[in-house]
Parts: structure tokens; C-alpha cells; sequence
């Protein structure tokens, strides 16, 4: 009997992300639900990858000896999971949901919905295979080769098409400042993509840039700096303004404070990319101009972070019951703290100390653990009950459980890195009587090690905490109920 | 060359927002704020009781099946 209830369950979850019988409904949730059960899939492979390289960094036997398994295939391939699987399966999911729901009209065209989520998945499949077979372009962020890459600009130009003409067909008179952030999003890394991806190709899986030397090195961290500022950012913003409203049962602080800081964001984050660059070969205004617009970047970002944070005046008190609400708000947190150590780092003289070393890992990981991830988080235990027609997540205590282990492994994470950054830097400038080193590189390598094992420990927690959300979020999937699954779905 | 980018990206900013924000009023700026809720009549009667602030609540139409979802 109870194998009987198994496959009860499992047709369950099957006609709620696989089968066609949604369509006649308000909104298309079935491309929502298969976005989610993406992004935490995802999650699971892509930080799990994360563990293993930081564990091969203490215990370097665990590169296995094999070409496919060494640090230097499995890093881009960890970062590509968690940015283009985790973070981006995220985005088509938060978008597709608050599209169709601030424009009270279903998505443009199933197929091309279902084409984005099918097409989308390939594309990471695709990297799981090129990468750990050694297919590169050696660009950070953008490792994926011509071929791949080709099919993921039409991907996301499908992408395009379902959002803006929804956008194009909706019933309310305005444009929800959310939609704004998705768009800029959506619009931004197209082009980053393209320009950044314009190479010759000399087979299916090797092509060289159509830049070279400075030129190359400029374009491509014009791309990497925008692809944290907008599509680890500026679309994950548009989740914020979307999602927090939506869980505190309030409207956003100030609307118009909104529109200043999407405008003054758009304006600003395209041209800090130069800040990658500091004391190389690009010219030295390009560099300083860099500098200065990543030091004004700080007053958006924290303007939309003090919006965020400020949506919740009058219902602070919901922090004490709601871990969805805590996450969200921690997030904003990290995203604050992030965005004011981006435009320090930025700082020339603060950079010749950052630069190359463990700060910047933990920097990147202030904002991705810490604002994207938990962001994500936050969206998803919102979203789930509302998709799988449930009336609230499996268990609050998982839940609850799940933000301490998130919030102990990033703070481990993080500190490491900054310890780890500092000690690095400082042993690498130091310099004798006589002009020579006083450490030489393997010295700092060894002073490395305690941070390198705090930092494995840290993502063994975070890592945790996803494997108690992938639980949590099946035990509340498989008993989906369909009808009222549906019945959300028509009035939400 | 660094204070010209710097005065164009002032100069953009401030028109992007002056024009945005050309036709709006403090009425229209709060009803665009509680468009979150707009589609879900009972959150909505919550949002309203919490802030004293009007919501202008309604369920989606249903739509026809088919391979894209306009008014044709």
C-alpha cells in the first residue's frame, strides 16, 4: 500500500510539471513549478561542486589525479552551475511567477515558455559535459565555447520574447517597478553576451576572440563586473521588489525611491567593469574612471537596500515568526554589506592589497551566498506552497533550521576569505632591507591553509542547509494538490 | 575624457527619472506600489486594513487554450 500512495504522489507531482493539462488556466504556473524543482536541483549539484573544489584546496589528493577532476576544470564549471543553473533557473521562475501576477495576464505562448525552460536546461548540461572535458574559453563567467554559447543567446532571446510581450499584453495600467529590474535584466545580459562571445570559430567546441590583448581583457570584465551587477543584481533586485512586498503584506517603502534606483543602477553598474583591471595594461583613465563610478554605485545600491529593508516598518514584528521574511530580510542585509565592500575594493590603493587574493573570493561570496542565495531561498519557500497548491511549506522548523545553517556557513565563508585576503596580501608585498621578498608564494600558500579549511566547513554548512530545502521542498511537492493547485492558478 | 562620462551619466540619469515619473502623482505612485496585490482579493483586503491605502483588487480573466495567449 504504501508503494501504491508513492506512485499516487509521484503522478501527482507529474501532472503538475509535466502534463498540458494547465493550459486553459489564468496563469502558467507548470513552467513555474519546472524553473523551481530546477533551481534547487541545481542548487544541490552546483554547491555541492563548490564543496569538493574547496575541499580540494585542503586536501589537494582530492583532485583524484584525473584531467576531468582538477581544480582548474571543476572551478568554472562550479561557477557555472550556481550562476546560469541555480541563480538563472531562479530568475525564469521569480519572472515568469511575478509577470504573469503584476500584469494579470498569462504568459506570452506556452510552447515558447516550455522552449525556454527545456533550452535553458540543455545549456547547463551542456557546460556540465564541455567544461570537465577540458571545451573553454577561459573566459571568467563565460567559459561555455561558441557553439553552446550560440544556442544559449537563442535561449534567452526567447526569454525575451516571453517576457516583454506578456509585459506588452497586461491588463494593469502600470509597468511594476519588479517587471523594470527583470527587463534591464533580461536586455543587458543579451548584449553582454553577445559582444563578449563575438569570436571565430575553428570547430564546434574551439573558437578565439575577435579581441585581443587590453581590448580582450576590457570586454571581458565589462561583461564579468555587469554579469554580477545584472544578472546576479539587477534581476534578483526585481525579485526583491517583487517578493518582499508580497511576504510582508506591504508595499514597497518608497515607489518612487524605486524608479531613482533603477534609473541611477542602470546608469552606474555598466561602467565599473574597468575596477577588474586596476595596474595592468588598460589605460589608466579607463581605470580611475572605473574606480569612480563603482564608488557612486554605493549610493543606489544602498538606497535600494535601505527601500528594501524599510518596506518592513510597521511589521518588524513578523521577523519573530516568519523564516521566509528572515531570509529575505538577511539577504538585503548581505546585499548592503557586498555593495560596501565592492566600491572599497575598487579603490585603487585598496585593491593593490585585494587583488588575486582570498578577499575577493569572499567578496563574491558575500553576495552570492549571502544576497543571491538567500534571496532565492526566500522566493522559493514563498512560491511553492502558492504553485503546488499547498498551504504552506512541509515544515517552518526546516525552514528555520535551513537560515541558521545559511547564515553560520556564509559568516564562515566570508571571514576566512577576509583573513585569508588580508594575511595574502601582505605577505606578497612584503619586501626586505634589501629588495627582495621575505615570503616566498608557497609561504603564503601555507598560512592559507587554516582559512581554506574554515572556508570548507562554512560551505559544508550552507550546503546543508540546501539539502534540508530539496527535502523540505519534495515532502511538500509530493503531496501537491492538483485542484487547488489549479484553483490558485485562475484567481491566485 | 573622465568628466565628460561622468557629466553624461548625470545627464542621463536625471532625464531617465524626470520622465519617468513626468505624469505621476503621489495617488498614481501608491496605486503602482500595490500592484503586487492587485490580483489577489483577499491579500488585498489585509494590505488595505494594514495601511489605510486603497487596493484596486481583480481577478484575471480566464483565458482560451491555444499556442500563445493573445486577443486575437
Amino acid at each position: 500500500m504504501p508503494d501504491q500512495e508513492a506512485w499516487r504522489d509521484l503522478a501527482t507531482v507529474d501532472e503538475l510539471t509535466m502534463s498540458t493539462a494547465t493550459i486553459g488556466q489564468a496563469y502558467n504556473y507548470k513552467v513555474v513549478r519546472q524553473f523551481v524543482i530546477a533551481t534547487v536541483f541545481w542548487g544541490v549539484v552546483g554547491m555541492a561542486m563548490g564543496v569538493w573544489i574547496a575541499s580540494q584546496l585542503v586536501w589537494p589528493e582530492m583532485n583524484l589525479d584525473l584531467p576531468w577532476t582538477t581544480f582548474g576544470r571543476l572551478r568554472p564549471l562550479h561557477t557555472s552551475l550556481v550562476i546560469f543553473g541555480f541563480a538563472g533557473s531562479a530568475q525564469f521562475a521569480a519572472s515568469y511567477y511575478a509577470v504573469q501576477r503584476t500584469c494579470q495576464v498569462r504568459l506570452y505562448s506556452d510552447a515558447l515558455a516550455a522552449f525556454t525552460f527545456w533550452g535553458w536546461q540543455s545549456v547547463i548540461v551542456i557546460m556540465l559535459i564541455t567544461l570537465p572535458l577540458g571545451y573553454t574559453t577561459t573566459k571568467e563567467y563565460a567559459e561555455i565555447e561558441f557553439s553552446g554559447a550560440v544556442w544559449m543567446a537563442v535561449v534567452w532571446v526567447a526569454y525575451a520574447v516571453v517576457f516583454f510581450t506578456t509585459v506588452v499584453q497586461r491588463k494593469t495600467r502600470h509597468i511594476y517597478v519588479g517587471n523594470w529590474f527583470f527587463g534591464a535584466f533580461i536586455l543587458v545580459i543579451a548584449m553582454l553576451h553577445v559582444v563578449n562571445h563575438l569570436s571565430i570559430p575553428v570547430d564546434w567546441f574551439k573558437s578565439y576572440p575577435v579581441y585581443s590583448g587590453a581590448t580582450d581583457a576590457m570586454v571581458q570584465w565589462w561583461y564579468g563586473h555587469n554579469a554580477v551587477g545584472f544578472f546576479l543584481t539587477t534581476g534578483f533586485l526585481g525579485m526583491m521588489y517583487y517578493f518582499v512586498p508580497k511576504q510582508v503584506n506591504r508595499p514597497v517603502y518608497s515607489y518612487r525611491l524605486s524608479i531613482v534606483h533603477f534609473w541611477a543602477l542602470i546608469t552606474l553598474y555598466i561602467w565599473a567593469g574597468p575596477h577588474h583591471l586596476h595596474y595592468t595594461a588598460l589605460p589608466d583613465w579607463a581605470q580611475s574612471l572605473g574606480m569612480a563610478m563603482s564608488l557612486i554605485l554605493l549610493a543606489p545600491s544602498w538606497g535600494g537596500m535601505i527601500n528594501g529593508m524599510m518596506t518592513l516598518s510597521g511589521a518588524w514584528h513578523k521577523l519573530r515568526t516568519d523564516p521566509i521574511l528572515r531570509f529575505l530580510v538577511l539577504s538585503l542585509a548581505f546585499y548592503g554589506m557586498s555593495t560596501f565592500e565592492g566600491p572599497m575594493m575598487a579603490i585603487k590603493t585598496v585593491n593593490a592589497l585585494s587583488h588575486y587574493t582570498d578577499w575577493t573570493i569572499g567578496h563574491v561570496h558575500a553576495g552570492a551566498l549571502g544576497w543571491v542565495a538567500m534571496i532565492t531561498f526566500g522566493a522559493t519557500y514563498h512560491m511553492v506552497p502558492k504553485i503546488f497548491g499547498r498551504a504552506q511549506m512541509h515544515s517552518t522548523a526546516l525552514i528555520n533550521l535551513h537560515f541558521w545553517l545559511a547564515t553560520i556557513g556564509t559568516v564562515l565563508y566570508i571571514a576566512s576569505m577576509w583573513v585569508n585576503g588580508i594575511t595574502q596580501g601582505l605577505m606578497w608585498r612584503a619586501i626586505n632591507e634589501d629588495g627582495t621578498l621575505t615570503y616566498s608564494f608557497v609561504e603564503a600558500l601555507q598560512a592559507s591553509h587554516p582559512g581554506f579549511i574554515v572556508r570548507f566547513a562554512g560551505g559544508v554548512f550552507f550546503l546543508s542547509g540546501m539539502l534540508l530545502m530539496a527535502y523540505n521542498v519534495w515532502r511538500t511537492v509530493r503531496v501537491a494538490d492538483v485542484a487547488l493547485a489549479q484553483r490558485d492558478a485562475q484567481i491566485a | 575624457m573622465e568628466m565628460f562620462f561622468d557629466g553624461l551619466g548625470v545627464v542621463f540619469l536625471w532625464l531617465a527619472v524626470e520622465y519617468c515619473l513626468r505624469r505621476e502623482t503621489a495617488d498614481s505612485l501608491d496605486e503602482a506600489s500595490m500592484v503586487p496585490f492587485a490580483d489577489d482579493p483577499e491579500v488585498a483586503r489585509r494590505v488595505e486594513l494594514a495601511t489605510g491605502k486603497p487596493v484596486k483588487a481583480v481577478a484575471p480573466e480566464e483565458v482560451k487554450p491555444g499556442w500563445v495567449n493573445l486577443d486575437m
